[in-house]
């Protein structure tokens, strides 16, 4: 095949190659070689200006004898370094090179696109990774940037959720006032029935309100549920119609309740979820059917799982135990099953086990499995008994012996830093005929602990330098039997609530406080 | 418009007035992180609406705006990542033109989806060039003026740029210049 190129176009196409005579002397060269050595000169002897590495230029230029064997040269000034291979023509030879593509060699003869032909390919993918590394460094630029703004929204919502609850505090604190007031208002003897109007108008826009703070509860992630001595047979009689819907036509679902009339402190609707949510999980390890039962028994024992080291002292215990005849799990699920986010299920949110065993452990209880494959698993779930979780644990080295040590039955030592509704609330337990000591900080009551014994503590938990969970920890050790409500309109991370506390959300509603009161006394 | 041209309108607006005012600019559009991802192809709408932002800010027309982008982008695509693509693509003003298109050929394979364009020089003579533009796109001949601007400051050179024929999808600009050092 014979192709005759213009040298423009020659040059174009390999931009560093040499015509040679048949001498061996240079004949021409292209745009590459001219610009980078200037100084070779036309008839010039190849041999002068270059090295052919590892052969002679005669060698290498013999076609009968090498006819696709590559040529590599190197020139003796200007260290080019040059590849191709060498051609015949009717006076002489054409050497079709091109430069060297290391990166080392690119950067130190600071070579351009315009010293490569156009159609190399090598150039071009050269070209392709050096636009493919700015993308990449690029990318990881954004890749930081997008983490960053993650980050700082996650901060942002943090700051809002807390703020929200600082505002839900104060707003819950006032709202109290004017509820506790406005019932004082309302057990005021007057014929008067604006008044009475005007109370209930009070009244009734203070529950108004209080829907607005639970709104900014929930923005700052805080539970308002009340905590208090429950029976866990009656929650889960009241709710037995509603748990045969939860497992479905398919499922049999059989009860035994036998924890009778004792309680232990907790939340309703926390619990509700626990049962709800293992009664789902038994559901789904029998997609054919099968049977569910749900027994409650009281124990004497540890709490904690029988085979864990005891690390708390035996109480007794409500045991709730949900057993099912589905599929079980073996070992190596068993081990994961309380992991939060992880699921053997395909659609599973790996949340509702982990979320059990929060709540179990938050109500100062504790949940484990036991599964045999092809047989079933059964769920044990056991919580403290009230009046032993409410009596604080014995701790001899403490006791005083100038503390009176017998604390009259209807005693309580009110805390409360608002001074609004320590007046309101000391007028309500005094009209239902208990004796109160009222202080307006944590220190105060201090030093009413250390003067005589209390049946009740009744304090709130935000307060200046020391907080009402604080408070509650020291009485527990200075008095052992002491009872204790805490009561707020937020509950501040740091406030480390114990097992068997009682806890109200602030605004108080006098009905339920005497309530929770009377069952504890 | 990719990404890496939003990313390179954001580094002017920063540089020229402060990191706040491009969170301004966000704010303003209602633009974030996701509309500054590299190799993303984006609505040439959103780009027209981040540089008629920029301009006002900078107290620019649109047109001039384009311009003054055209010209920061040489500098800021000279100083960033792509710094190496751009050593390889010219040493010199005529050099970096003619292989213009080799360049985009890189840049097209790697991010596909993308509309480049096309230049041709048409007449090189010592102090001037001609040189052919095509585009699918329209409207953006001022960028492209600050482009071959951006160059002449990037190679040491002084000289102005200027359209001399436009018509959709096509301009002729014709580009003086002499040694910046003379």
């Amino acid at each position: 095949m014979f192709v005759q190129l213009t040298d423009a176009q020659l040059g174009k196409l390999f931009p560093a190659y040499l015509l040679l005579d048949k001498n061996f002397r240079l004949a021409g060269s292209g745009p590459s070689i001219r610009k980078l050595l200037p100084g070779l000169q036309i008839g010039h002897a190849f041999d002068d200006y270059f090295d052919v590495i590892s052969n002679d230029v005669a060698t290498v230029c013999d076609i009968q004898e090498r006819p696709d064997h590559p040529i590599e040269i190197a020139s003796k000034c200007g260290n080019l370094r040059l590849h191709g291979l060498a051609g015949q023509q009717p006076d002489g030879y054409f050497l079709a090179l091109r430069h060297v593509t290391t990166s080392q060699y690119l950067a130190s003869q600071q070579l351009e696109l315009t010293d490569f032909g156009y159609a190399d390919p090598e150039i071009q993918a050269i070209m392709l990774i050096a636009v493919q590394r700015a993308m990449l460094e690029e990318a990881q630029d954004t890749a930081l940037e997008l983490a960053y703004e993650r980050q700082r929204y996650s901060a942002l919502l943090e700051r809002t959720s807390r703020v929200s609850g600082y505002l839900a505090h104060d707003f819950n604190n006032l709202l109290s006032i004017i509820s506790l007031n406005t019932e004082r208002l309302a057990r005021a003897p007057s014929a008067d029935g604006k008044i009475a109007n005007l109370t209930q108008i009070i009244g009734d826009t203070a529950a108004r309100g209080s829907e607005i703070s639970q709104s900014l509860m929930a923005l700052s992630h805080q539970s308002s549920e009340t905590l208090s001595a429950l029976s866990i047979d009656d929650i889960i009689t009241e709710n037995s119609a509603f748990l045969k819907t939860v497992v479905g036509s398919k499922v049999g679902l059989s009860m035994t309740l036998h924890s009778g009339s004792c309680k232990a402190v907790l939340s309703y609707n926390g619990l509700l979820n626990c049962i709800i949510n293992l009664l789902i999980n038994a559901r789904e390890a029998m997609p054919d059917g099968g049977h569910i039962s749900v027994a409650t028994t009281v124990r004497d024992g540890l709490a904690n799982k029988t085979d864990d080291p005891p690390e708390s002292s035996p109480c007794k215990y409500i045991a709730i135990e949900i057993a099912d005849t589905g599929s079980g799990m073996n070992e190596a699920l068993l081990s994961r099953a309380f992991e939060p986010l992880f699921s053997s299920k395909p659609n599973g949110t790996g949340l509702g086990l982990a979320s059990v065993r929060e709540y179990a452990v938050e109500m100062g209880g504790d949940v484990w499995l036991e599964s045999t494959p092809g047989e079933g698993t059964r769920v044990f779930l056991h919580f403290p008994i009230a009046l032993d979780a409410m009596m604080c644990p014995d701790d001899p080295s403490v006791e005083d012996a100038s503390v009176d040590a017998v604390p009259n039955e209807r005693s309580i030592l009110l805390v409360e830093d608002e001074p609004y509704a320590l007046e309101a609330l000391v007028e309500m337990l005094e009209m239902e005929g208990y004796f109160v000591t009222p202080c307006l900080s944590a220190a105060q009551a201090l030093e009413a602990l250390a003067k005589r014994s209390y049946r009740l503590l009744l304090s709130d938990i935000v307060m200046p330098q020391q907080d009402g969970a604080e408070l509650a920890s020291k009485a527990c050790i200075a008095q052992p039997g002491i009872r204790v409500i805490l009561m707020s309109g937020y509950v501040p991370e740091t406030a480390a609530l114990q097992p068997g506390w009682m806890f109200m959300r602030k605004p108080l509603a006098s009905s339920e406080l005497l309530g929770l009161i009377d069952k504890l006394m | 418009m990719y990404g890496m041209i939003h990313r390179g309108i954001r580094s002017m607006v920063q540089d020229k007035l402060g990191e706040d005012a491009w969170f301004a600019l966000e704010q303003k559009i209602g633009i974030g992180p996701t509309e500054l991802l590299t190799g993303m192809v984006y609505d040439d709408t959103m780009t027209i609406a981040i540089i008629s932002e920029a301009a006002a800010r900078l107290n620019l027309t649109t047109s001039e705006s384009l311009f003054e982008f055209g010209r920061y982008w040489i500098e800021y695509a000279s100083r960033g990542s792509l710094a190496s693509a751009m050593d390889l693509t010219g040493h010199d003003l005529v050099s970096f033109i003619s292989n213009l298109d080799r360049l985009h050929l890189s840049v097209g394979m790697a991010m596909p989806g993308s509309r480049l364009p096309n230049f041709n020089v048409v007449l090189s003579e010592p102090g001037f060039l001609k040189v052919e533009y095509h585009s699918q796109r329209t409207g953006l001949e001022n960028f492209v003026s600050g482009l071959f601007y951006g160059l002449i400051e990037r190679f040491g050179l002084i000289g102005e740029v200027a359209i001399a024929d436009s018509a959709t999808c096509n301009a002729v600009f014709e580009i003086r210049y002499k040694d910046g050092h003379a």
